[in-house]
């Protein structure tokens, strides 16, 4: 069974998430804030990190250039979500796109259920 | 009677006799008159008594070094003697040396009529000639001696706001003393030197120059809102003007300095609550959708019909507070859109590549076939980056959006004459011919049954034509209902 992290302050959106991902078969695993999210990325080892970008402390951003700077997550694929523009304009594209933090993937929030699902089911089935 | 200042004329001729005939001539007028027998000795005359020489006389018959050598070399040494030529019959010769860039020919069996006559109007356009150079140099001297009137310089120091002048080829000939402060400029750094290595700023330098070109591609920067130029930690508001003489020549360029680093800081701060505003009307939002998709899905426990119909309402009464929110957000978008930000040398192709890369995972998830075909070696384009990658998402978006499954999105970037061309192709549902001279309006929306379950706020269109319009370059689509739509987009690389 696949595992995805996914990383979000906002509780009830998490929940909403693992049940809609637990539904299609996937083990869903759970944090809360940046700091919670790498050491689930290091305990849990999943296939896919789901990773909000604003976040409270640690931010998504950086959650995200830790990731990549460590040879050993840098291989999972992260999927950064942020509501911060939906249009995908100017530095925000830019940035989002993982320039700077070598994101691999980008979806603007609110998030169409059924468009998550397909995005993690791309992912999860290049290999 | 007018006196006329007389002429210093050198003949230079073999023939003895010619050589004396021309020269009682001038001298019966009041010219000074020297004499050389050969090349070599009008050489040698003119490098000794440099500027002593107006008007030569050359006889295209001389023995051993022609008198086109000299014409040659003096073209290139000393342009402002003006070189009359003689010989037999005015030939081939004659014409050759006047390529060379002598002013006219006299044949040597002249009449003193027929010789005053040639040389009268020689003298004349000597006479121009001199005066071209005084007025070139008049025009470098006029501005440098601006900032020495006094009651002007006390009203310039005792502006508000920063100022600059330039010369014709950027360096600076005034400023006051706001501008010293703003750039910790002295009069021994900055006055003579070139602005560039007064001020840090490539912006800046091109928007002198290209006032001093008087640059009809300046008029779309400088109308309406002025541009914000960064040099160090201050933000500048500034608007350059040629500065023209009275014959409408640009003669330097005048530039005024407005400080809005504390603005510049407010917006910042509007832009800072805008996206945390933002952020907390979406993310709730964000989970509304998840948890009442969850639940309308049946994975929080069988529903009955009733709880479904519902839910798919509250669900519809969510997306519409999103779109709302999305539109509201959209203002600042079109600000950003209005205006070049900043202008560099982008490589289109590259930006195009980059966005149609990212693009190709939605288009792959509707099942949209897209290609991409980017011309090699174009040439690199001046314009503003944020922009040009709003035009390219923009219009590739709206083709994945408009185009239904199994449809397919070309996209093509190459080089007509003096126009990149860049063009979508899609397969979509089409536009109607009565909308399509509306669709680049704001908050234009395509009303029918297919497009009601697209989501979107009506300002990409005119977002995309405001970059192009910027860019003095042009949009069109060309569309038919349920075959498809095409927008070409042409920018000019020369502006």
């Amino acid at each position: 069974m696949k595992k995805v992290l996914v990383v979000d302050d906002d509780v009830d959106f998490c929940e909403a998430t693992k049940l809609l991902l637990d539904s299609k078969g996937y083990d869903v695993v759970l944090a809360h804030d940046g700091k919670e999210g790498l050491e689930k990325m290091r305990g849990e080892g999943p296939d896919l990190v789901i990773l909000d970008v604003m976040m409270p402390e640690m931010n998504g951003y950086d959650v995200c250039v830790v990731i990549k700077a460590d040879p050993a997550l840098k291989k999972t694929p992260v999927i950064l979500l942020t509501a911060v523009d939906q249009n995908l304009f100017k530095t925000t594209y830019t940035q989002a796109m993982g320039l700077m933090t070598e994101a691999d993937d980008y979806m603007a929030k609110p998030v169409e259920p059924q468009d998550l699902v397909k995005r993690v089911e791309n992912w999860l089935n290049k290999d | 009677m007018l006196i006329k200042p007389s002429i210093n004329i050198l003949v230079v001729e073999n023939d003895i006799t010619i050589l004396q005939k021309c020269r009682e001539l001038l001298v019966n007028e009041g010219h000074r008159v020297r004499t050389a027998e050969s090349v070599e000795e009008a050489l040698h005359i003119i490098q000794k008594h440099p500027g002593d020489v107006d008007i030569m006389l050359l006889s295209l018959e001389l023995p051993g070094w022609g008198g086109l050598t000299l014409i040659n070399v003096l073209q290139k040494a000393r342009r402002e003697i003006l070189i009359m030529t003689m010989s037999a019959n005015c030939g081939e010769e004659a014409i050759e040396a006047m390529h060379a860039g002598a002013y006219d020919c006299i044949r040597k069996s002249f009449t003193a009529d027929r010789f005053w006559t040639k040389i009268n109007r020689a003298i004349e356009a000597f006479r121009l000639r001199r005066q071209l150079g005084v007025l070139t140099r008049q025009r470098q001297a006029a501005l440098t001696e601006v900032g020495h009137h006094e009651n002007l310089s006390a009203i310039l120091q005792s502006l508000t706001d920063g100022l600059v002048v330039t010369d014709w080829q950027t360096n600076i000939v005034l400023f006051n003393s706001k501008a010293a402060s703003l750039f910790d400029l002295t009069r021994e750094k900055a006055l003579g030197h070139p602005i560039s290595a007064c001020i840090q700023s490539d912006e800046l330098l091109s928007f002198f120059m290209r006032a001093i070109k008087s640059d009809s591609s300046l008029a779309p920067l400088m109308a309406g809102e002025e541009p914000i130029v960064k040099v160090g930690d201050k933000a500048l508001r500034v608007h350059v003007d040629p500065v023209k003489n009275e014959t409408d020549t640009a003669i330097g360029a005048v530039c005024m300095f407005h400080d809005v680093t504390s603005v510049s800081a407010m917006d910042k701060l509007r832009d800072d609550f805008l996206s945390m505003v933002s952020h907390e009307l979406k993310a709730p939002l964000s989970s509304l959708l998840m948890q009442i998709s969850v639940v309308l899905d049946g994975l929080a426990g069988e529903l009955s019909a009733k709880q479904s119909d519902l839910l798919g309402k509250a669900k519809e009464k969510t997306k519409g507070m999103i779109t709302l929110v999305n539109d509201i957000l959209d203002y600042r978008r079109i600000q950003e859109g209005k205006s070049i930000q900043k202008i560099a040398n982008l490589d289109l192709g590259e930006i195009l590549k980059r966005t149609v890369e990212l693009m190709r995972l939605s288009a792959e998830e509707k099942g949209i076939a897209m290609t991409c075909e980017i011309a090699e070696a174009l040439p690199s384009f001046a314009g503003d980056r944020g922009g040009m990658e709003a035009v390219f998402v923009n219009l590739i978006s709206n083709a994945i959006k408009y185009t239904p499954q199994g449809g397919n999105v070309n996209v093509t970037l190459n080089k007509a004459g003096k126009d990149i061309r860049f063009k979508v192709v899609d397969s979509g549902m089409g536009i109607p011919t009565e909308d399509t001279d509306r669709i680049f309006e704001k908050f234009y929306r395509i009303k029918t049954e297919q497009t009601r379950s697209i989501s979107g706020s009506g300002l990409g269109l005119s977002i995309v034509k405001g970059v192009v319009d910027a860019h003095r370059g042009s949009i069109r689509a060309e569309s038919e209902v349920g075959k498809g739509t095409t927008f070409f987009i042409s920018l000019p690389v020369e502006k």
